[in-house]
């Protein structure tokens, strides 16, 4: 038999039935439309953090205090105290890192500021004077604090442009004091606002220096973080290599298992991410794919009944000359047609509503979101649904198939 | 009332018209010709038997049947329900498998053919009308009798012309596009008598066609089936308990209780019939 004559017959029998049809691959086209959301969104989300990660600058290094984390249990080796005044002078030494052209402590935690009778709780980064283009921030009004500020201690702030309009509104917050852990802290500098979707919110933060959220605001003589920044991005391997060496040195470590440190670049961080955000929309998309078995068994169920119903007419078909094969194939292509179109109309609800989403996301997330399409996932979508209708279709088709046709005729 | 007679009744007179258009399309250009070497048998049963088992409750529905049917034979088979008649038929027309005996068909032993086989034996050499029609709804008449083509080797360019060939043979050649709801239960007949007709099969099978009819049109039917014999050259095999439709076979084996009660010529019964009607 001709597979066009069964594509047609197939489209035929589909649109005699067309509610029953349409009500039918609901439930393949909610999987599939669910598929699409989640991978177009999944890969907005991953495009977004990763332009963030790479907007920290390609020749960015990060030390970090403790071992590598080997699993989920590990958690408790990252808080560690390893870092010190020691290492960072080491790292900044050129005859130890001779590539590193700039060298950043970095101290961080939560605490409340306030200014007369309000208060705000926010994060505070202490860090050095480079910290503006390490984490590519520009002030909207006053400017970065000093590396005499850095080196006399100086209470001096830098703070994100939500925390200035909660505490100062609409005033000037420059030359103001807010107080954190009780002591007072003169605004130098408001930073632009970023935007929620920034790896980091940088509007609610306060940035000081690390001298001085070390010893006033954390009580603490190590760092949480070492930023590096290498010379050139050829020079990234290497410099890893000497930063490497210098720490084990510093912290007399012979077996490099034993690091209580580890250095990631930025390409380490993105591929992390990238690992992460894509095992994420799998398992979405996977959790998405339990409605296209669901939907499987309604075109099972539906297929059943319509076997039922045409039992004269594969009755008719075999005693006309229609093989098993012919009467098979021609049950298994409705099936697939079937969920082949809920597959399509699945794709293009899916781009719609993500379309959707990405510009409602884009409001609230600021330009970093973009509205991507894989055309993997229309691929797989597509694919997805037709091999459905091909496992659910095979059943009903088969007892089609196995019909004898006198029995067939027979049926009333 | 002699064949005869009944064909110039003014109640058939639409089959004495279909007759004529026939004859004047005939011309040898005709697609359909089958040499009615009368020697040759298409169908031999030997000691042909079927039991149904059903739960432990055997049934037998046919014993000990045997007849030859020539190639180019009208035969009706006839018989009072539950006599087997129909079973008969499926095992004739391979849409049921016998039990007990053996069946040959155009020279071959049934047995001898795979499943796919018969299904193409079925496509090839087999027609099917049945009483309860089985056309495809909301299908045209063109595409219900394109059907059987589909399952053939013919390509399909020549289905259309086919198709048509075969409804002008019934005189539906007016109706192509209506579908089988519009038709009267005569006109579909019809179709079904086309469609049966259109893969040019050795034999036809007829399995009460006249039976959800009224008289005229069933008239009609008849005297179709007897112009595809007749003229054509198929062979039609009728199932049937209506003395009268049957007298439109040369050749009437009756059935009873699964056994053959007798197998006549038409010709020996006519006076017979005449009592039976009255």
């Amino acid at each position: 038999m001709r597979f066009k004559y069964s594509l047609q017959s197939s489209l035929r029998s589909l649109r005699t039935h067309k509610s029953r049809s349409l009500l039918t691959i609901l439930g393949i086209v909610i999987g599939i439309t669910s598929i699409i959301m989640v991978m177009s969104l999944g890969q907005g989300a991953q495009d977004l953090i990763l332009g963030q990660v790479q907007g920290m600058g390609s020749k960015t290094i990060i030390v970090v205090p403790g071992r590598q984390p080997k699993g989920p249990s590990d958690v408790a080796q990252a808080l560690s105290d390893s870092l010190k005044e020691r290492d960072f002078i080491a790292i900044s030494n050129i005859a130890n890192v001779p590539t590193a052209r700039r060298v950043m402590p970095i101290v961080m935690g939560a605490a409340s500021a306030a200014y007369g009778s309000d208060t705000y709780r926010l994060t505070i980064f202490g860090g050095g004077s480079a910290m503006a283009e390490l984490f590519s921030l520009t002030t909207e009004t006053g400017t970065f604090f000093t590396d005499e500020e850095v080196r006399g201690k100086q209470e001096v702030a830098v703070i994100g442009s939500k925390v200035k309009t909660e505490l100062f509104g609409d005033g000037d917050a420059i030359g103001e004091r807010i107080r954190i852990k009780g002591r007072n802290f003169r605004i130098v500098g408001v930073l632009t606002e970023q935007g929620s979707g920034s790896f980091v919110n940088f509007d609610e933060v306060a940035l000081m220096p690390y001298t001085t959220a070390q010893q006033y605001v954390f009580g603490i003589k190590y760092f949480h973080r070492l930023f590096i920044e290498a010379d050139t991005e050829a020079d990234i391997a290497r410099t890893v290599a000497d930063i490497q060496v210098t720490l084990r040195s510093t912290h007399n470590i012979d077996n490099p298992d034993k690091d209580d440190f580890f250095v990631e670049t930025q390409a380490d961080i993105a591929e992390r991410i990238g690992t992460i955000t894509t095992a994420l929309t799998l398992f979405l998309a996977a959790m998405a794919s339990i409605s296209l078995i669901v939907g499987g068994i309604g075109i099972m169920n539906i297929m059943l009944v319509s076997v039922t119903e045409r039992t004269r007419e594969i009755g008719l078909r075999k005693a006309i000359g229609a093989t098993y094969r012919n009467i098979l194939t021609q049950f298994l292509t409705e099936a697939v047609v079937l969920t082949s179109v809920g597959g399509a109309i699945g794709i293009a609800l899916g781009a719609g509503l993500s379309f959707i989403a990405s510009l409602i996301l884009t409001q609230v997330v600021g330009s970093g979101w973009h509205f991507t399409f894989p055309i993997q996932a229309a691929v797989l979508g597509f694919g997805t649904a037709a091999f459905v209708g091909l496992i659910f279709g095979i059943y009903p088709a088969r007892q089609a198939a196995k019909k004898s046709p006198m029995e067939a005729l027979r049926y009333e | 009332m002699s064949l005869r007679a009944k064909r110039s009744n003014p109640v058939t007179n639409q089959g004495d018209r279909l007759l004529r258009e026939y004859t004047r399309k005939d011309d040898g250009k005709h697609a359909y010709y089958h040499s009615k070497s009368k020697d040759m048998n298409i169908i031999s049963e030997k000691n042909l038997g079927k039991t149904y088992e059903n739960e432990d409750v055997s049934t037998i529905a046919l014993r000990e049947v045997s007849f030859d049917i020539r190639k180019g034979e009208f035969v009706a088979i006839m018989g009072p329900s539950g006599s087997g008649k129909s079973t008969l038929l499926q095992i004739l027309g391979l849409l049921d498998n016998s039990t007990a005996g053996k069946y040959i068909f155009d020279d071959k032993d049934i047995n001898e053919y795979k499943d796919d086989a018969i299904a193409h034996l079925r496509n090839e050499k087999m027609g099917f009308v049945f009483q309860a029609f089985n056309l495809m709804p909301r299908v045209s008449i063109l595409k219900n009798v394109e059907l059987p083509l589909v399952y053939s080797p013919i390509p399909e360019k020549e289905w259309e012309e086919r198709a048509r060939k075969a409804l002008v043979d019934v005189g539906l050649e007016h109706r192509l596009d209506h579908e089988p709801s519009q038709l009267s239960g005569g006109e579909k007949q019809r179709v079904a008598i086309a469609r049966a007709l259109v893969c040019n099969p050795e034999v036809i099978f007829a399995d009460e066609p006249t039976g959800n009819l009224d008289s005229k049109s069933g008239q009609i039917v008849m005297e179709i089936l007897e112009d595809l014999n007749k003229r054509l050259g198929h062979t039609v095999i009728l199932i049937t308990h209506e003395t009268y439709t049957a007298e439109h076979a040369e050749r009437i084996i009756r059935l009873k209780d699964g056994m053959i009660e007798s197998d006549i010529k038409v010709e020996e019964r006519l006076s017979a019939k005449d009592n039976f009607v009255k």
